[in-house]
């Protein structure tokens, strides 16, 4: 039978009628997640959801686990990449012409001012994030096997994150970028300390060729701000995104949240907060792509007792963490703005000149020995840490706070040890000089060597050895080393930050500065 | 599961209300809009909306009527608001110019202290609004502009002659003073820029014999030719902006151009000050003025003590009243000088950059007072500044007497190469006429005439080697060895030694110079005795034989 005109027609509007509903079922096809099964194929049928394993312990979801600080750090990138794209269509990276524009971005272009302050809060806030993310998965031994490869992924994700911050510092080309950024250069030229001090730069100068590799030339132009806008809006973004794709996978392939061994336990000791099925009226097997996965995977031999859908509990949480963020960014950046000072003035050097805040603690060292404060340290620092995962090889600990030998107790100590040298090596040295102001003629090279900063890092190390063998162990020294670290970075960035005032010299409030 | 839902209710409820309460701030809590709500015309209340000046040929989009409402084009007659004063009459309708290419600020902005440039490191805020007429200087250069007190002399000429009862100029005069005999005269407040007739005075007096009576014949009267004169001068120099051409005056009378160029005229030793007003205050430092950061405060406090704000330099501080410190602040001020398309370019400009017609008057008092008064001082009588040689006094009548006019000529034509004094004869300075005239005012500095020289100029055949002696002696201490100066003059100047004829010579230790440390050498001191006639030929001998330099 040949359907009439009429009926045709009538099909036709009820296809028109069904779209909504059949759009969203070709897009979610395998029905709303409403039981577990579909839940699970909701997070693996999705490009982005499946990443995640379509079950989370619930272990990882309490808040003390994580505190939410990985995702704190990628919400704070997203929100700084949405808000730079913005920044974008008005950014021009040209030299008198990128602080006109940003100019323009802060006082004509509408809501502006607050893109602006959102992308400057955020980039701010995620460096805050990445750091105690970092202190995080160190204070719950989660570096430990198998996650030591995905802790090398995060001081990786760490030095990216300080790099798209401080290529970001330059962009407004003000007197704040313009000095904060020729800092930078010479702590990037500062193995020429090194290498003058042998004699030799002439023929090998490696701080000259980073130096230029920054810059483009010999000082801070318009080749420095093309190399800086482009690592920051395009080569760093990418890295970061690179980094972040495998770290994020590794979470996965790793097994999840690290958790004490005794976490089921634990659990079952509490209250339960809901009672979902775990096997509901479906009764097609959940774990059908876990099974062919070789490896680890978050479940394979273990009970699915304690684990609950990642749709929707795990997503509510990082959602929420992800609002969280927003809201902070979004409250700060409506009652703070950016800075903006006048024009880079190549003649007119800033004093203080100031690097971005995160790099106060090593401007305090660089005070010193530019090579010890700006490269040495940072680099034993960041070594240190990239072997902690393979040095610290125990399991005592693994999963819960301050856990290893000597716990709390030992971390306690170390912050008051981490707290007290600095302040007392800064209030000597405010007081008394340094080695310069005593003996004038002393070699750079002796500096170098003997220095706040150096001295700083022999008290921190001398104190992890006696911890290690007061404890027995390695984590102990890690913890104790660490803390340390923390604490100084703490003390230092706090003092470069507030009292340093120009010529760097030591005052109580910038209130006591000489006057301009 | 509770704790994550909630956690993400209360932060996205939380994001939403800020989003939603900065939108409200954005699109609905603007200053503007609430100004603008209070607006009434006469059609009642007007729309609630942002306004702007485009002018694409000026570069200019201002917001300012946004707020500025009955400044905007066809809103004169919106009232309601404090803010809602029609502009003051003015040539540039801000309907057609915009507001920020005479006033300065920042057009686009929308909130009050952002659009007036209150905020830190604004590179280009607002002329404050005592010194608005310094932003005529955007475009307009004021031209053929004299010194001070001939500005005066024909500003007061044009009251004392009583022009003022037909004529109204900047706001002052015409039939406002019908006691006086006036009636309506064409307004005379722009015949600096429109021109006027230059037969204006033989036109006045045929008027006058012909009338019989009225204001023709009660107001009017010849005018003698010195007056008439001023009154050029002072007709030359309306261009509706008063307070502007006074202090290019006063900028005239300094020496100002004697080291800086405005417009590719004046000397090189220090900035070019063509756009001076277009300074950015983030790119001076204030560490040592007080008071605001702003740039007019900037410059008066580097008038006052041009070293102690800018280190290093060698600006003489000007020994100017308070009053004149501010004229120069406006004036600074004034020199922007913005590239204009062609359709833009004003009249003035024109003039100045295709006819080559100058900004400053040619007589000798104007040329002297823009170019000379710096060093030499207003009245010629030389300046000791601090860490410089000491500039030589011109006006000292020993010295006028008998110095002739060649040597003056050549002085100021080529200089004393070597020394501070620069050649003015050059395409961006003086012209052979101008020296002239400076020549001329130079000799009205005293009242001592010129006196004849009865001698050709080499006549002088004295014994060098004895005036070597002698002149170390006797002139080493403060001329310096072999003459090349010290605490007075260098003597081994080339220029000098060509131009100076030995009469001159010989009567300078003849006589000395009165009021400085050169006495005269016929009369014997603590320190040395007499010279005899002889014995300052021979000297002069010896200085002939420095020619060049050489000992």
């Amino acid at each position: 039978m040949t359907p009439t005109t009429k009926d045709a027609l009538r099909e036709f509007s009820d296809n028109l009628k069904a779209v909504p509903r059949r759009v969203m079922e070709t897009a979610f096809r395998t029905g709303p997640p409403t039981t577990d099964r579909t839940r699970s194929t909701f997070v693996f049928g999705n490009v982005f959801l499946h990443l995640h394993a379509v079950r989370t312990h619930r272990w990882s979801l309490k808040w003390t686990t994580t505190m939410g600080l990985g995702i704190m750090s990628v919400s704070a990138f997203l929100i700084a990449l949405v808000t730079g794209v913005m920044l974008m269509f008005y950014y021009k990276p040209y030299p008198e012409a990128a602080y006109e524009s940003i100019k323009d971005i802060h006082f004509v272009v509408p809501t502006g001012r607050l893109i602006r302050n959102l992308h400057r809060w955020s980039a701010n806030l995620m460096v805050v994030a990445v750091i105690l993310h970092m202190a995080r998965a160190f204070y719950t031994a989660a570096y430990r096997k198998p996650r030591e490869y995905n802790w090398l992924m995060g001081i990786g994700l760490l030095v990216v994150t300080l790099g798209l911050s401080f290529t970001g510092y330059l962009l407004p080309w003000d007197q704040l970028a313009y000095w904060a950024i020729t800092i930078g250069a010479n702590i990037a030229q500062s193995p020429r300390e090194i290498t003058d001090a042998l004699g030799i730069t002439d023929y090998f100068d490696p701080g000259g060729f980073q130096r230029l590799l920054l810059l483009g030339s010999d000082m801070v132009g318009a080749e420095a701000l093309i190399r800086f806008y482009l690592l920051h809006v395009m080569i760093l973004p990418l890295a970061l995104a690179a980094l972040m794709g495998v770290h994020f996978w590794r979470i996965r392939k790793d097994g999840g949240m690290v958790r004490p061994a005794d976490a089921d336990d634990q659990l079952f000791r509490q209250p339960r907060e809901e009672a979902l099925p775990i096997f509901t009226e479906a009764p097609a097997k959940t774990y059908h792509l876990a099974a062919i996965v070789r490896g680890r995977t978050s479940n394979v031999g273990r009970g699915p007792e304690n684990t609950v859908p990642s749709m929707p509990h795990l997503f509510y949480a990082e959602l929420g963490v992800l609002m969280v963020t927003l809201l902070v960014c979004l409250a700060l950046s409506l009652v703070s703005d950016a800075p903006l000072k006048e024009l880079a003035n190549p003649s007119v050097p800033e004093n203080p000149a100031k690097a971005p805040w995160y790099f106060l603690g090593l401007q305090e060292m660089v005070a010193f020995s530019a090579f010890m404060g700006g490269i040495g340290i940072p680099s034993i620092v960041l070594i240190g840490l990239a072997l902690i995962p393979y040095l610290d090889r125990e399991t005592e600990g693994t999963g819960r706070w301050f856990g290893g030998p000597g716990g709390w107790p030992l971390v306690r100590l170390s912050i008051v040890l981490g707290l007290a040298a600095p302040i007392l090596i800064e209030s000597f040295v405010i007081r008394f000089g340094w080695l310069r102001e005593w003996f004038p003629s002393v070699p750079q090279l002796v500096i170098t060597m003997l220095n706040p900063g150096t001295l700083l890092t022999a008290v921190y190390a001398f104190f992890s050895m006696w911890c290690i063998r007061r404890y027995g162990s390695t984590r102990a020294g890690a913890l104790a080393l660490f803390t340390c670290f923390l604490c100084g970075f703490l003390v230092l960035t706090i003092v470069g930050t507030y009292f340093r005032g120009p010529n760097w010299v030591f005052y109580w409030s910038p209130s006591e500065w000489p006057k301009h | 599961m509770r704790k994550n839902k909630l956690l993400l209710l209360i932060s996205s409820a939380a994001v939403l209300l800020l989003l939603v309460g900065a939108a409200a701030e954005e699109n609905y809590l603007r200053e503007w809009r609430r100004i603008q709500a209070q607006g009434r015309s006469d059609e009642g209340s007007i729309p609630v909306q942002l306004r702007q000046v485009v002018n694409p040929g000026l570069g200019v989009a201002d917001r300012c009527v946004s707020c500025h409402v009955s400044m905007g084009p066809g809103e004169q007659g919106v009232r309601g608001a404090a803010v809602f004063v029609p502009h003051k009459p003015v040539v540039h309708d801000p309907a057609d110019y915009g507001c920020t290419v005479c006033h300065g600020g920042q057009g686009q902005a929308t909130e009050k202290s952002d659009a007036h440039g209150d905020v830190h490191f604004w590179p280009e805020p607002m002329l404050d609004k005592s010194m608005s007429y310094a932003g005529c200087g955007t475009c307009h250069v004021a031209l053929h502009v004299p010194e001070q007190a001939q500005l005066r002399a024909a500003e007061l000429a044009f009251e004392r002659l009583d022009c003022y009862s037909c004529h109204r100029v900047d706001g002052k005069g015409g039939t406002v003073r019908p006691d006086q005999g006036g009636m309506e005269g064409p307004n005379l407040s722009r015949t600096g820029l429109v021109a006027y007739d230059k037969e204006w005075h033989a036109k006045h007096t045929a008027k006058s014999a012909a009338a019989s009576d009225g204001p023709w014949k009660k107001a009017f009267r010849a005018v003698g030719s010195d007056d008439l004169t001023l009154l050029d001068t002072f007709l030359a120099t309306r261009v509706a902006a008063p307070q502007l051409v006074s202090a290019k005056s006063v900028f005239l009378s300094y020496g100002c151009l004697g080291c800086h160029k405005v417009s590719g005229v004046g000397g090189d030793d220090g900035p070019d000050l063509t756009r001076a007003g277009f300074k950015d205050p983030g790119q001076v430092s204030f560490e040592h003025v007080p008071g605001t950061g702003s740039m007019a405060n900037w410059m008066a406090e580097h008038f006052r003590a041009p070293a102690s704000v800018v280190v290093g330099s060698q600006m003489p501080a000007a020994a100017v009243s308070e009053n004149e410190i501010r004229q120069l602040t406006f004036f600074t001020l004034s020199l922007r000088r913005k590239e204009l398309r062609d359709v833009y370019l004003p009249k003035d400009r024109i003039r100045a950059a295709k006819f080559g017609e100058r900004e400053f008057s040619a007589d000798g008092a104007t040329l002297y007072g823009a170019f000379c008064a710096g060093c030499h001082g207003a009245d010629g009588h030389g300046r000791r500044l601090s860490g410089l040689v000491s500039f030589p006094s011109i006006a000292n009548p020993d010295f006028l007497a008998i110095a002739p006019d060649a040597l003056l000529t050549k002085t100021i034509e080529i200089g004393r190469p070597g020394r501070r004094m620069p050649a003015w004869l050059k395409a961006d300075a003086l012209n052979a006429d101008d020296v002239k005239a400076v020549i001329a005012h130079i000799r009205t500095l005293s009242a001592a005439a010129i006196e004849s020289d009865p001698h050709p100029p080499r006549w002088v055949k004295g014994d060098a080697a004895e005036g070597k002696r002698l002149f170390s002696s006797t002139c080493s201490g403060c001329h310096g060895s072999y003459g090349a100066g010290g605490e007075g003059p260098a003597l081994n100047n080339k220029v000098l030694l060509e131009s100076a004829t030995d009469h001159y010579l010989v009567e300078t230790i003849k006589r000395g110079r009165r009021g400085t440390a050169m006495s005269s050498f016929l009369e014997p001191s603590p320190v040395r005795p007499a010279l005899t006639q002889s014995d300052i030929e021979n000297l002069v001998a010896y200085l002939r034989s420095l020619q060049g330099g050489k000992s």
